[in-house]
């Protein structure tokens, strides 16, 4: 008997079973059996520009409350803007030059950062999966920017899913990290949010971020910028989807996770 | 139900050391027309033998005090924790003895502490007395949290004339009596009391009410040694009291 | 009934009701958290979540095995590896080969009981390894060569003199008690750290054994880094936590973050469970289960319960009891009540008998448990133990002249007309202890932890029994019931 097996063993005799009488689990599946997810996601999937406008409310005012700068914008152009002003008021942390790493996202590419810095001393960074120096840029960078999947409205909780191109260490090194949330990826609470991720076939890490890092540990006095971003901003855009229509409106969850899908052709050119 | 005789069930502590409180119970029944029974064999609850890990020594003082109160119509305690050691200590002992723990059960169903049962199954919160003068109340432990009566003191309380309840700061916080413990971790013990005693003198009250005179006789010990004037009643004593003044 | 002062508890125990700091923080602590905890969980929208929760805690260790089994299949899948430690030796001895194998000089961690219990960071010290705490209060009291000393606040025991002091003679930065300086400096040196270590080793919060990953709760973003930077990282749980579905996950994280700093969410739950996908971060994740006692107190249905804990820490911020000691009295990784009642299941009951005993059962620990468990009446249970002594928990009776005294409280309590007749006996023996406030204020024996610092009533000169039958003489038929207790006190 390995170390292993002799492990097993000893639980289930503690638990009354016989000690090589392995009990697999299909043949327990309520152990495993959870609520429908159908309803949260059909909830999340029937909301119209009303509702996610309503979530957006709500996760405006739970920012507030954990410490989370916020912006309303209604075109990734105006999301530039939010972002370029940031960068240009950064005093890096942990290098000389102003160093920007993005994830490798088509909303975040059509931001065209590189382009607004091209003539400043800005380097802009993209998360490609295959780059083998991105972890020196990831320490140097002073803003990592990030398209999170989903947003919990309740909290102000951006869930950051990794995968190829959207490294973990994006929304965590970097002194400030950057969210550009679009108003389609808002749920209401920790359950919706949950039925969601259920949908992936094979879940990735994932981290739920809800504002900049903190501790109490002295005094109890609360201090922001622990080892994580010292500040988080949340870029929430909400697209009209046809002129006139207000600031809120917006697609649709399904066709947002369409266009996402789609190959990333547009991708910038890294820039230094 | 005021007319169901009451067998009281005084406390080993208050037979002992403070025999007025039981004294003072049978005043207030007495004004209120319930009639009552001592049922002298009784001696001790078994809680000191539980609470210390002794348990075939604790069963067999339930065993004794099952006897003893077994033909009671319903059973009066001035004591929450002694309620809670039969209601909830005893069927603990008596698992794996079907008969006992039938015998038990019945009995703890019919067990209350005072302000329970005179508000709870008597609906009673005035009964006719006054006391000229603030008092704040304690809640103790195995009371409030184990038996959940909280307001109920606090009812009767304020239907007596003339008195003022003035809520201290934690009431429900343990006074770190905790039988034993009180003895073999003096240090913890009294560093308790000392928090308790502060939130009591904090209050501005004359006099700290309780339910349950274990808990006021560590209260009543660490004030007397520290020398100070606040005054330590048990509820009874002041439902007993008729248009006297603060202070019997 | 001897007194213990000499014990390490009462003396450890002295020490913190002595430290103005400490009384302050916790008071402020106590009252913030623990009183926020309960009035949470009064208002709590689905008060049925507790309960649910506790259910599935309780499901889960019925059918450990399996979920576990499972767990370890998910965790493969992905890529990582599994080990279970059947003790605190295999599991250090596990995690510095695989430290050897790697090369690595640099441990950082995140905040982990589990890690403590099993003593790893000693076994990687003696070979050479340097290893850094990397939660913030944990990196001060590892810096202060002391123990931590609350599960969620390690230096509560501290204040910012203090620490402007440690920081100063050990980062050698300026003298500051400003927190933020404080953190800043705390900041840039465990940055370093973080980013130059070969492996990171945390705790786990909670195993998902239907994803295959572990959950990790901070607000520091710590643990993120120990698990994301370093090369390897190697997370130790003990195996009772576990959940078996992400829906059982959710309930469980909602009432852990709430238990312990009355939070929604914490700033990051992160969910880790295999190699990251991307070059740099993280290529070698190994979960490391630990039973070290657990499956004897899983066998024990009088304990079970006390393995649904999810060390939220809650019952630490109500506690009365450690709300004046402070942590360090517990001497163990575990402080607090729920440390009372683990820490003599896993080390051993009479090792930790104060623990046991040094508690007053007030209850409030099982009021304010998110999983509500049951700790007064475990310790109860384990005194119970300490009683008589226990084969099963290799455990000797701890006091003989106790016991004793209690054999003899039996005859007595049992034996009414005996009973009174030691009473009027121990009237008259205090009597020249009386004084004239008419309190005993010094007494002899077990009794003097008493009146070292508190006043005794005295026996009355009539006990209640006595005055009422004064009043009431018996009637026949009570005189028949009461033949035998004829020696009643007439004064
Ligand atoms: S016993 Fe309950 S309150 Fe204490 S740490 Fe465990 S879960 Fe939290």
């Amino acid at each position: 008997m390995n170390s292993e097996e002799k492990f097993f063993a000893t639980v289930r005799t503690a638990l009354g079973q016989a000690a090589d009488g392995e009990r697999p689990a299909k043949l327990f599946p309520q152990l495993f059996a959870s609520p429908d997810p159908r309803p949260a996601l059909a909830r999340i999937a029937a909301r119209g520009p009303a509702e996610l406008a309503e979530l957006a409310e709500t996760l405006l005012a739970a920012a507030t409350e954990n410490r989370i700068t916020t912006y309303q914008v209604s075109s990734l152009a105006e999301a530039e803007a939010v972002v370029v002003e940031l960068v240009r008021q950064t005093d890096p942390e942990f290098s000389h030059t102003r160093h920007l790493l993005c994830h490798d996202h088509p909303d975040i590419a059509g931001l065209r950062l590189w382009q607004r810095f091209s003539r400043e001393s800005v380097a802009v960074h993209t998360s490609f999966s295959q780059d083998q120096q991105l972890r020196e840029k990831t320490i140097a960078a002073c803003i990592g920017i990030t398209a999170p999947e989903i947003a919990i409205a309740e909290t102000a909780t951006l869930v950051e899913i990794s995968g190829p191109g959207r490294p973990r260490s994006t929304s965590l090194v970097p002194s400030i990290h950057v969210a550009l949330l679009r108003s389609e990826k808002l749920v209401a609470d920790l359950e919706e949010a949950y039925a969601l991720l259920g949908q992936r076939q094979q879940l990735d890490s994932f981290v739920f971020v809800t504002g900049p890092s903190k501790t109490a540990d002295i005094e109890a006095t609360l201090v922001h910028g622990a080892h994580g971003p010292c500040e988080l901003h949340i870029i929430l855009l909400s697209e009209p989807t046809l002129p006139g229509d207000t600031a809120h409106s917006a697609q649709p969850a399904e066709s947002a996770k369409q266009r996402e899908d789609t190959p990333e052709s547009t991708a910038p050119p890294e820039a230094g | 139900m005021a007319n169901t005789t009451v067998s009281l069930f005084i406390q080993c502590l208050v037979d002992s050391m403070f025999p007025e409180v039981g004294e003072a119970m049978v005043t207030l029944f007495d004004r209120l027309g319930i009639p009552c029974r001592f049922p002298p064999d009784q001696t001790c609850c078994g809680q000191p033998a539980f609470n210390s890990g002794y348990r075939r020594e604790a069963a067999d003082a339930a065993r004794h005090f099952i006897a003893v109160f077994e033909d009671a119509e319903v059973i009066v305690c001035p004591s929450g924790s002694c309620v809670h050691m039969v209601r909830h200590a005893y069927p603990l002992l008596f698992a794996d003895e079907p008969a006992m723990l039938a015998r038990a059960e019945a009995v703890a169903a019919r067990t209350f502490e005072l302000s329970q049962y005179l508000v709870d199954q008597l609906g009673l919160v005035e009964v006719g007395a006054s006391y000229h003068g603030t008092v704040t109340y304690h809640d103790s432990c195995h009371l409030s949290r184990g038996l959940g009566v909280i307001d109920q003191p606090r009812q009767l309380l304020k239907g007596v004339e003339g008195l003022t309840l003035i809520e201290m700061r934690d009431s429900d916080t343990c006074c770190g009596f905790g039988g034993t413990f009180s003895v073999n971790y003096p240090e913890i013990s009294t560093a308790m009391v000392d928090t308790k005693i502060d939130n009591i003198l904090a209050s501005g009250a004359g006099a700290v009410v309780g339910c349950d005179i274990s808990c006021l006789m560590n209260i009543l010990g660490r004030l007397s040694r520290r020398g100070e004037p606040v005054q330590v009643l048990h509820l009874a004593q002041v439902l007993a009291g008729a248009g006297q003044g603060g202070g019997q | 009934m001897n007194r213990p002062s000499q014990s390490n508890y009462t003396r450890e125990a002295i020490k913190g009701i002595a430290s103005t700091t400490l009384q302050t923080n916790l008071r402020s602590f106590q009252e913030r958290l623990g009183q926020g905890a309960m009035r949470m969980w009064v208002e709590l929208a689905d008060p049925e979540k507790r309960r649910r929760v506790k259910a599935s805690r309780m499901r889960t260790l019925d059918h450990l095995d399996i979920i576990l089994a499972s767990l370890a299949e998910k965790v493969r899948a992905r890529g990582g590896r599994v080990y279970f430690a059947e003790t605190a030796q295999d599991a250090s001895d596990y995690i510095l080969a695989v430290a050897r194998k790697n090369q690595v000089k640099r441990v950082v961690k995140g905040k982990s009981m589990t890690s403590i219990e099993i003593g790893v960071d000693p076994v990687l010290e003696a070979a050479g390894i340097e290893v850094v705490e990397t939660d913030l209060g944990e990196y001060i009291v590892q810096l202060a060569g002391e123990p931590p000393s609350h599960i969620i606040a390690p230096c509560i025991h501290l204040d910012r003199r203090q620490i402007g002091r440690l920081f100063a003679d050990q980062l050698g930065i300026d003298y500051s008690e400003d927190p933020p300086t404080l953190t800043r400096a705390a900041r840039h040196a465990l940055r370093e750290k973080l980013l130059s270590a070969e492996m990171g080793l945390t705790g786990c919060n909670l195993a998902c054994a239907e994803t295959g990953q572990i959950s990790l709760v901070s607000n520091e973003g710590n643990i993120r880094m120990a698990t994301t930077m370093p090369p390897v990282h190697v997370a130790v749980m003990g195996m009772e936590r576990v959940v078996a579905t992400m829906a059982e996950h959710r309930e469980t994280l909602q009432l852990l973050t709430r238990g312990a700093v009355l939070q929604k969410i914490s700033t990051y739950v992160s969910f880790v469970g295999g190699p990251a996908d991307t070059p740099g971060e993280t290529r070698e994740f190994h979960l490391v289960i630990v039973d070290n006692g657990r499956s004897k107190i899983l066998a024990d249905p009088e304990f079970r319960e006390v393995l649904a804990c999810i060390r939220c820490g809650a019952c630490l911020n109500i506690c009365p009891v450690y709300g004046k000691i402070g942590g360090h009295a517990y001497a163990s990784a575990y402080c607090g009540p729920i440390g009372a009642v683990v820490s003599p299941l896993l080390e051993g009951i009479n090792k930790h008998a104060d623990l046991c005993k040094g508690e007053t059962l007030c209850g409030a620990c099982k009021e304010v448990c998110p999983v509500e468990n049951d700790l007064p009446r475990m310790l109860s249970a384990l005194r119970h133990k300490l009683a008589y002594g226990s084969d099963q928990w290799d455990t000797r009776q701890m006091n003989p002249a106790e016991a004793f005294a209690f054999r003899l409280w039996r005859h007595l309590v049992t034996r009414p007309a005996l009973y009174r007749a030691g009473l009027r006996l121990a009237a008259l023996l205090q009597r020249p202890f009386i004084g004239k406030n008419r309190m005993i204020s010094r007494m002899v024996g077990p009794a003097a932890g008493w009146t070292d610092s508190r006043d005794l009533p005295p026996i009355a000169r009539q006990s209640f029994a006595a005055r009422w039958r004064q009043k009431h003489p018996p009637t026949p038929d009570v005189a028949k019931k009461t033949a035998e207790n004829s020696g009643e006190e007439k004064v």
